[in-house]
């Protein structure tokens, strides 16, 4: 009911065909259509829809109806049997309904979190009352590997111009981040410029302030109230005046944070504030500053100028607000429109085949791209969770149809004795789905109980705290759970419900023992599937687990032991490694531009002086001249460093330096002086240092060329040993001597070898994950076996007693009764052994520095799996084998 | 055996079939309803006591012309039966009766609204 609002709603339509008796249908519309039409005159198209639907449905009529073979009385009558039916059977076969009940609520419990994180995304920029005609912006160019969240910054006012179908246009640009200061208060403060668009396009409102001027006057800013109460406490904050220095804090993907010296850009005026806890955005923001204020910081070369700048789209996140009716093909074509004329005569490399496009706002939540505004599960993720979910949920909907499969030589009377007395095919389909969905539900209650544990601990995972996971419940999401489960026991019912329905009565109510209790090669197939799963996924999380160990245990070829890194926060280097170094406990103090190993590299392009050879590319670390020997790096030649402002034109290489810069040893290179690329700068190589590991392990296997180099001025981190004794003290009296140095900003620490861990913390979570699905999977797979011998030796109890009778032994008895399982195992594992080891390598061999994976690791799972296995099947053999042949016997 | 007694509304209805002649089908009968009552009704009520009042033999029925507001769709057309007429009359007769037994109506100081 969208384009055409003058003919009656389709789908009404559609709906009393199908529910009306045929003799009626055309009176009927054409009454419907009439008063639609009449209604059509006096009220809105809306209305006269709605009363359409009114009308339609008022035909629900019983005189109206189609008549169906059996009437609903009978209908309710028989569904009443089923679920009494259903109900006993659970309660009859306790071992079976738990086994079902069981794998099937662990398997849920996993698909719901599922839902649960799925829902949490799709609450995110709900909020908006434009939403479905706002947009974001993306940019990319020709190699790049996914798109960017970011645009041109002259986009937005360019599309606003030119294009009638842009409603209102709007930019953010980040670039704020430094301290606020009120009154001797002073409050770390990150953000975006923006417009006033801003609040036309969104519909994020003020609690004070005016949205339509807040953002109109240069030096004005809208502010959260978390920092005005920081700032202002109870005070009104509008109208107040702060001072803001800005220090370049990195904003906003929130990384830890480099600050550079403050730098004052002036005063500015509070004009507004937003609650932001209000709000569940994409957009997350501290302040957002006018962009008016921008020119008056370009003068200064405070911020780049970028007002006119189209080869730079990587700071702008620019936001479109269509006109109403306008579709996102019409944007795209403007888009491409605009970018074919923009861009034909500007030739950059990073422009090439540059291409915009639109990304509704609903989808950004979930459709990750580079440069993005918060850091969140890609959708890759949720495909990779979804998939491992699907899979355990396969394995307990197959427990439950092979149960149901093997029980069927119970429930063949049954099916005899309702198909003589009448049933057809359809209803006993029907019962036995409605058997199913019974189970299912039930499953879903307790299904509810697990995740009330599982939900925690996945909050728990370290990668949480990037992602911000909440997990609300809402109505919504229990019909979805309900819906869930219902289609669950359809899938996990339907081949037993088929199978089962098709007995013919004569035959199962002449000789019982003559129907087929199911194929074995079907219920064989489905158990050996769900062993191999198990298998895979055992083998699996222990070899990401020898892998975290790997990368833990790892020899970077430096010492990180007791060493913490101390942000300077724009303090001067020489006199802060003074104070601190001074301090009792400390062993040593050097100073580095970045913290190697941690993710952040900077390169550096090398040739010998005076010759026109290729550039070589390297990194760089700008270290002070006591690195090398604080972090017990060996020097193999030629001398450390000099202070800072002998020169800062000598440089230390590591080995592969020297082999890629063309020397045979690392004694020819010193002396010798080569060329920068960019800033055309002279440097002279006065030693050489054994290789390190300086980059993160999961990117770079072989060490590339290093440079290091005593540039102080770039020095953003002290490294500090300290003594292993008591290092909490050392760590508190450095704390405060620095609030003596540095009263303002807070002593920021971490210890050395937590930030090298912390880089390989995801791959823990990973672990976790994959090892709980691993003992999920073997679980219910060991709960169908388990069934299924149960099973066996209840059917084989006479037989067993006869045997016993006639003198056979207890092992014997026990192999007749568990040879069949023991086959399935030792088949899965020569399908699912080959199959893991071949899988994993796949992407084992993308990892650099990955730990060695044989036949060790593959024979341990295989162990793991066959053990549960058997102590499965064993016990259940054993059992039945120890039992008195008598009772057996007696039993009839 | 069927029943044939004669409901309030049913009682309207079957009054307004007779009075829209050639034009009373569903629709338009709802409609005169709602306009002479000032009651809403559903299509789909009046229609259900067409069905029923054609059940116990006070209406009958055929299919009449289609017309482009109703999308070409012909229109069922109900008209009275001579025991639909007699019952009305019945139902009138019965009612006339009780009201001049009814001693305030002859003096007409009748107090009801």
């Amino acid at each position: 009911m969208n384009s055409r609002p003058n003919t009656s709603p389709p789908f009404a339509q559609r709906v009393l065909l199908y529910i009306l008796r045929a003799d009626l249908a055309e009176e009927v519309l054409g009454d419907l259509e009439e008063k639609f039409q009449e209604t059509l005159k006096t009220k809105s198209p809306f209305r006269a829809k709605l009363n359409y639907w009114y009308q339609a449905l008022h035909y629900l009529r019983p005189f109206a109806m189609r008549k169906t073979k059996i009437s609903s009385y009978i209908y309710s009558a028989l569904f009443q049997n089923y679920v009494k039916v259903g109900f006993r059977n659970i309660l009859k076969y306790k071992v079976f309904s738990f086994i079902n009940l069981f794998g099937l609520a662990v398997a849920m419990s996993v698909c719901m979190l599922i839902i649960l994180m799925l829902a949490d995304q799709h609450r995110y920029d709900q909020f908006h009352d434009k939403k479905d005609r706002v947009y974001r912006i993306l940019s990319d160019y020709d190699n790049s590997r996914q798109s960017y969240a970011t645009s041109p910054f002259p986009l937005a006012s360019a599309l606003k111009e030119n294009y009638p179908i842009m409603q209102e246009t709007t930019h953010l640009t980040p670039g704020v981040g430094g301290d606020a200061i009120y009154q001797q208060k002073l409050v770390d403060m990150r953000g975006y410029f923006a417009a006033p668009s801003f609040f036309r396009v969104f519909s994020f409102t003020l609690e004070k302030g005016d949205a339509k001027t807040a953002l109109m006057s240069p030096n004005s800013m809208v502010i959260s109230s978390a920092l005005a109460y920081d700032l202002f406490n109870d005070e009104d904050p509008i109208g107040k005046t702060i001072d803001f220095a800005d220090r370049k804090l990195p904003f906003p993907l929130d990384y830890d944070g480099i600050g550079s010296s403050p730098f004052s850009w002036g005063s500015f005026t509070i004009t507004g504030v937003i609650d932001q806890n209000k709000y569940k955005s994409h957009l997350k923001f501290d302040v957002l500053v006018s962009a008016s204020s921008m020119p008056a910081l370009y003068v200064d070369h405070k911020i780049p100028d970028q007002s006119n700048d189209w080869e730079q789209f990587f700071r702008t996140y620019t936001y479109v607000l269509l006109e109403d009716g306008k579709h996102i093909d019409e944007l795209n074509a403007s888009l491409k429109d605009f970018t074919d004329r923009t861009y034909a005569d500007i030739k950059s490399e990073q422009t090439k085949n540059f291409k915009l496009s639109a990304q509704p706002l609903s989808d950004i939540q979930l459709g990750l791209m580079g440069n993005d505004t918060n850091s969140r599960l890609p959708r890759i993720g949720y495909y990779f969770l979804g998939f491992l979910a699907a899979i355990i949920m396969l394995s307990a909907s197959l427990n439950y149809t092979n149960l149901s499969i093997a029980r069927a030589l119970t429930r063949a009377k049954e099916i005899g004795v309702r198909k003589v007395t009448g049933a057809n095919k359809k209803s006993l389909v029907f019962q036995f789905l409605s058997e199913s969905i019974i189970v299912s539900l039930l499953a879903l209650v307790l299904a509810f109980g697990f995740l009330l544990l599982i939900a925690p601990a996945f909050k728990g995972l370290w990668v949480n705290q990037y992602l911000n996971f909440e997990l609300p419940q809402s109505i919504s999401v229990y019909v979805i759970f309900i819906g869930f489960a219902v289609l669950i026991g359809v899938i996990a019912g339907a081949y037993p419900a088929l199978h089962l329905s098709g007995y013919q009565p004569v035959k199962v109510l002449k000789n019982m023992s003559g129907s087929n209790p199911g194929r074995m090669g079907i219920r064989k197939f489905l158990s050996v599937s769900q062993f191999v799963m198990s298998l895979f996924f055992i083998v699996t999380s222990i070899l990401v687990f020898n892998q975290f160990r790997h990368f833990m245990k790892f020899d970077y070829g430096f010492s990180s032991k007791n060493m913490i890194n101390v942000e300077l926060q724009g303090a001067d280097y020489l006199k802060v490694s003074n104070e601190l170094g001074s301090v009792s406990g400390v062993m040593d103090v050097s100073a580095s531009d970045i913290i190697p190993a941690t993710g952040t590299n900077n390169g550096i392009d090398l040739r010998e002086t005076g010759t026109d050879a290729e550039f070589t590319h390297g990194n760089i670390l700008l270290t002070d001249q006591n690195f090398v020997n604080n972090l017990d790096i060996k020097i193999i030649a030629g001398s450390p460093l000099s202070t800072a402002g002998e020169s800062d034109r000598f440089i230390l290489l590591n080995e592969t330096a020297v082999k890629e810069l063309g020397y045979q040893s690392s004694k020819d290179v010193i002396g010798q002086t080569f060329d920068t690329k960019w800033g055309n700068e002279t440097l002279e190589v006065v030693g050489v240092v054994k290789d390190f590991h300086y980059r993160l392990l999961l990117n770079s296997g072989v060490i590339q060329p290093l440079v290091l180099r005593n540039k102080p001025e770039h020095f953003n981190f002290l490294n500090i040993r300290i003594t292993s004794a008591e290092p909490m003290a050392t760590i508190a009296r450095l704390e405060a001597k620095w609030k003596r140095i540095d009263p303002i900003h807070p002593f920021q620490y971490k210890f050395y070898d937590d930030e090298l861990s912390s880089t390989h913390q995801a791959i823990f979570d990973l672990v976790a994950i994959l090892g709980f699905i691993a003992f999920l999977a073997i679980v219910i797979a060991c709960l169908g076996l388990l069934g299924m011998a149960t099973y066996t030796a209840e059917r084989k109890t006479k037989e067993v007693g006869i045997r016993k009778v006639l003198g056979a032994g207890g092992f014997s008895i026990a192999y007749m009764l568990s040879k069949e399982f023991i086959n399935v195992l030792i088949i899965s594992v020569l399908i699912g052994a080959p199959l893991s080891y071949v899988v994993n390598n796949l992407w084992l061999q993308m990892l650099a520095n990955r730990v060695e994976f044989g036949f060790g690791t593959v024979l341990l799972g295989t162990f793991v799996l066959l053990l549960l296995g058997f102590i499965t099947i064993g016990s259940l053999a054993i059992r039945a084998s120890k039992s008195n042949p008598v009772d057996a016997l007696k039993m009839e | 055996m069927k029943e044939t007694r004669l409901g309030e509304f049913e009682e309207v209805i079957l009054l307004l079939a007779g009075i829209l002649g050639e034009e009373a089908y569903a629709f338009k009968i709802a409609d005169e309803f709602e306009s002479q009552t000032g009651r809403a009704v559903s299509i789909g009520a009046v229609h259900s006591t067409l069905e029923r009042l054609e059940g116990k033999g006070f209406l009958k029925s055929e299919m009449g012309k289609s017309t482009a507001e109703r999308g070409g769709r012909r229109k069922r057309i109900f008209t009275l039966t001579a025991f639909g007429k007699k019952v009305l009359k019945e139902s009138r007769d019965f009612k006339m009766s009780l009201w001049q037994q009814y001693p305030a109506f002859a003096t007409d100081k009748l107090n009801i609204a």
